[in-house]
């Protein structure tokens, strides 16, 4: 516990763009704009699919438009599958943050299918962004809800957290530490008294509450009024919810430990839950160090 | 409709009345030993039925516990739905997303904890099955007694199992959700297995057929599974704004598990599959609140569980049909499966050799499922008294062995990992 977490002094060197001819692409570009800004980070635009010259000047017309500078950044065409595709390109030119437009909520039959950017966000091996209603006059983070549940990579997060709090002038930071404690009724039926429990249960939450004070204490918050709440209920689910009651502008999780098919959507947990309805914009923070 | 005289109305609440307040005191007094509920819910249904106090007072026995006549009909009635209801909290408490989330670890630890047991017994009941005191009439019946004593030998408690995780200071750690995601698969699993087996053993005595049943069972559990699971968890908001609340959960699921119940039981394949399948449905909702499952968790645990289990004593003479040499063999060969199964794959997901053999003293606890089994299997003709009684002996005595078994293998470590969060903190430093 010496040592302190703390972040590379760029948040995101490295930020792909996944472009796509619809009508959001405009917004999709002033959001990347802002973000190049932000985070002083270089911009790769990833469009797979026929590289024709309509597309091209049109591409390279938005770009001059939003003012972005050739030299710093990068245009990559590519012909394929556009999940594995994209998912390429960002691992040879290590992206660390990926960029998508992202529906709030799909059809059961695509969300079951899977949409370009959710696939992107089971699969990816570096952090993304879903933009669930881009906009030219970029987006506001007035509220970001964070996961703060205990994982190795809550720490990293909430880092990430803070720093886009901080970039973003937001108002406030809610980290919520998400209970689920329905595991204790397996134990607790027959063998606990109603005391024993509340014991039980402020033993068991208190080892967390140290940790993620622990984390708390080593990372710069700055002037954000930053809440840490306690929900019980499924984690994932809980934190959507919260983030979607709250009006919340963006909600920051830890990656997926694995890649998430098929049988993570039929029997849904962490951030399934909240793929399955964004509730707002999702960052999903991995961690390339934690790898 | 026939209705009960009120002699056979007083004898039916006397039972109930004494079952309850009994099956509670020798419980409570069981607890204060650190032993199981359970177990003192079992002694007190051996204390009051025919091997200790119907035997000696049979008259007066007779004249409270009546178990002739439309009283006795009501309470065999009342102890049947005990045990659906029971198998539908224990299906409640199965997580599939949990299963799902640990992932191929968790697929590991309960792979090994469970193909060990049930191939060990097994083959221990196929090839010395005379041993066991039985003698199959046919290789059918000879292959459907060697695999309820493999599943027998393969389920475990998973309320100990949390608790043993619990005294580990492991509950909620990784490699707790680990064993806890393990366990409920092999229940999961152990149940499918033993619903089959009562489809086998059913299959020469209707005219569905093996395969029939097999695949009507395989549909229900798939189809409630997912598109039953899935609708459960979409109504149930809809059901909190328009019921009253829990009172109104209360009804719904326990009116969809005996519906499930009826179904399996139509199917030839026993009634308690359904209603585990429906409780692993409700279960696994997201709108299902801590506070709610607790009610029907104390509904249930505290009122059917005890009747089941005390009624169990009433089934027959527990010191008549004991038979030492079969007792020590089931104990011996359960706790020797467990052991190295459960052992070995704990170890394999990651524990320590010490932690692997106190996850499998844990997981060796069978507890109440192992009793419910054996009761079921005995109603059904698949296995005799002698080994019943040896069935309840090996649960009640695996379960009162974990608690001590821990003790003495993790006394320097019982309290450690509540005491040190700092170790699992250094994930977090740079």
């Amino acid at each position: 516990m010496d040592a302190k977490h703390q972040l590379p002094e760029k948040v995101f060197n490295k930020i792909a763009i996944a472009v796509a001819f619809s009508p959001r692409i405009e917004a999709i570009l002033a959001e990347a704009k802002n973000l190049e800004e932000k985070f002083n980070a270089e911009i790769i635009f990833i469009h797979v699919g026929k590289q024709s010259l309509e597309h091209e000047q049109y591409l390279k017309h938005l770009l001059h438009r939003f003012h972005f500078d050739d030299e710093k950044n990068k245009i990559i065409w590519q012909n394929g599958i556009p999940v594995e595709t994209i998912l390429n390109v960002c691992e040879e030119e290590n992206v660390d943050l990926l960029v998508a437009g992202a529906l709030e909520k799909e059809s059961l039959l695509k969300y079951f299918q899977g949409s370009v950017a959710r696939k992107l966000s089971r699969k990816t091996k570096c952090s993304m962004l879903m933009l669930t209603d881009p906009t030219i006059k970029p987006i506001q983070l007035k509220k970001i809800v964070v996961e703060g549940s205990d994982h190795s990579k809550t720490g990293n997060t909430i880092s990430h957290a803070m720093e886009w709090a901080k970039a973003y002038q937001s108002e406030e930071v809610n980290i919520i530490q998400e209970t689920d404690l329905s595991k204790l009724a397996l134990t607790r039926s027959d063998e606990f008294k109603e005391v024993e429990v509340a014991k039980l249960k402020a033993v068991l939450l208190k080892e967390e509450d140290e940790k993620l004070n622990y984390i708390l204490s080593c990372i710069d918050c700055g002037n954000i009024k930053v809440n840490v709440k306690r929900i019980d209920g499924k984690p994932g689910y809980v934190i959507s919810k919260f983030a979607r009651e709250n009006n919340a502008d963006l909600l920051v999780l830890n990656s997926p430990d694995r890649k998430l098919n098929i049988l993570d959507r039929v029997f849904p947990h962490d951030i399934e839950f909240a793929l399955a309805d964004l509730p707002c914009n999702l960052l999903l923070i991995n961690s390339k160090d934690e790898e | 409709m026939k209705t009960l005289t009120p002699n056979e109305i007083v004898s039916l609440v006397l039972s109930l009345g004494l079952m309850l307040i009994i099956a509670r005191l020798v419980g409570e007094l069981f607890r204060k030993f650190n032993m199981p509920l359970v177990v003192g819910e079992l002694v007190a249904g051996v204390l009051l039925g025919p091997s200790l106090f119907g035997n000696y007072y049979p008259q007066l026995s007779q004249f409270i516990f009546n178990t002739e006549g439309n009283a006795a009909y009501a309470i065999n009635g009342i102890t049947s739905i005990s045990v659906i209801m029971l198998l539908f909290v224990a299906g409640m408490e199965v997580d599939l997303s949990l299963i799902r989330q640990q992932g191929k670890t968790a697929l590991k630890t309960s792979f090994v904890g469970l193909i060990v047991p049930l191939l060990l017994g097994y083959l221990a009941a196929f090839y010395f099955y005379p041993l066991f005191g039985e003698a199959p009439a046919d290789n059918l019946h000879r292959v459907v007694f060697s695999l309820f004593i493999g599943t027998a030998m393969a389920v475990s408690a998973l309320p100990v199992i949390a608790r043993t995780l619990m005294d580990l200071g492991l509950f909620r750690t990784k490699i707790g959700m680990i064993i806890i995601a393990a366990a409920m698969f092999d229940d999961v699993i152990g149940w499918l297995m033993f619903s089959v087996i009562l489809g086998m053993l059913n299959s020469t005595s209707h005219s569905y057929g093996f395969l029939v049943t097999f695949g009507l069972t395989t549909l229900y559990a798939v189809g409630m599974l997912t598109v039953g699971r899935f609708i459960i968890n979409k109504s149930l908001p809809w059901a909190k704004k328009n019921f009253s609340w829990p009172g109104g959960f209360l009804s719904i699921s326990f009116g969809l598990a005996f519906l499930g119940a009826a179904f399996t039981e139509a199917i030839h394949i026993h009634a308690i599959f359904g209603a585990f399948i429906v409780g692993i449905a409700f279960g696994d909702s997201v709108h299902l609140t801590e506070k709610t499952r607790e009610i029907v968790n104390q509904f249930v645990n505290n009122i059917f569980a005890p009747l089941f289990f005390v009624s169990i004593g009433f089934t027959l003479n527990f010191v008549e049909h004991f038979n030492l040499q079969i007792s020590v063999l089931v104990l011996v060969l359960a706790v020797v499966c467990k052991l190295l199964g459960a052992g070995l794959g704990a170890k394999w997901g990651g524990l320590t050799n010490k932690e692997s053999l106190a996850v499998g003293f844990g997981m060796n606890a069978r507890g109440a499922m192992e009793i419910i089994l054996a009761i079921l299997a005995l109603q059904v003709g698949l296995i005799k008294e002698e080994l019943f009684v040896a069935i309840v002996i090996m649960a009640v005595v695996t379960s009162i062995m974990a608690g001590p078994a821990l003790q003495l293998l993790l006394k320097n470590q019982l309290t450690e990992p509540t005491q040190k969060p700092e170790e699992d903190n250094e994930v977090y430093t740079s």
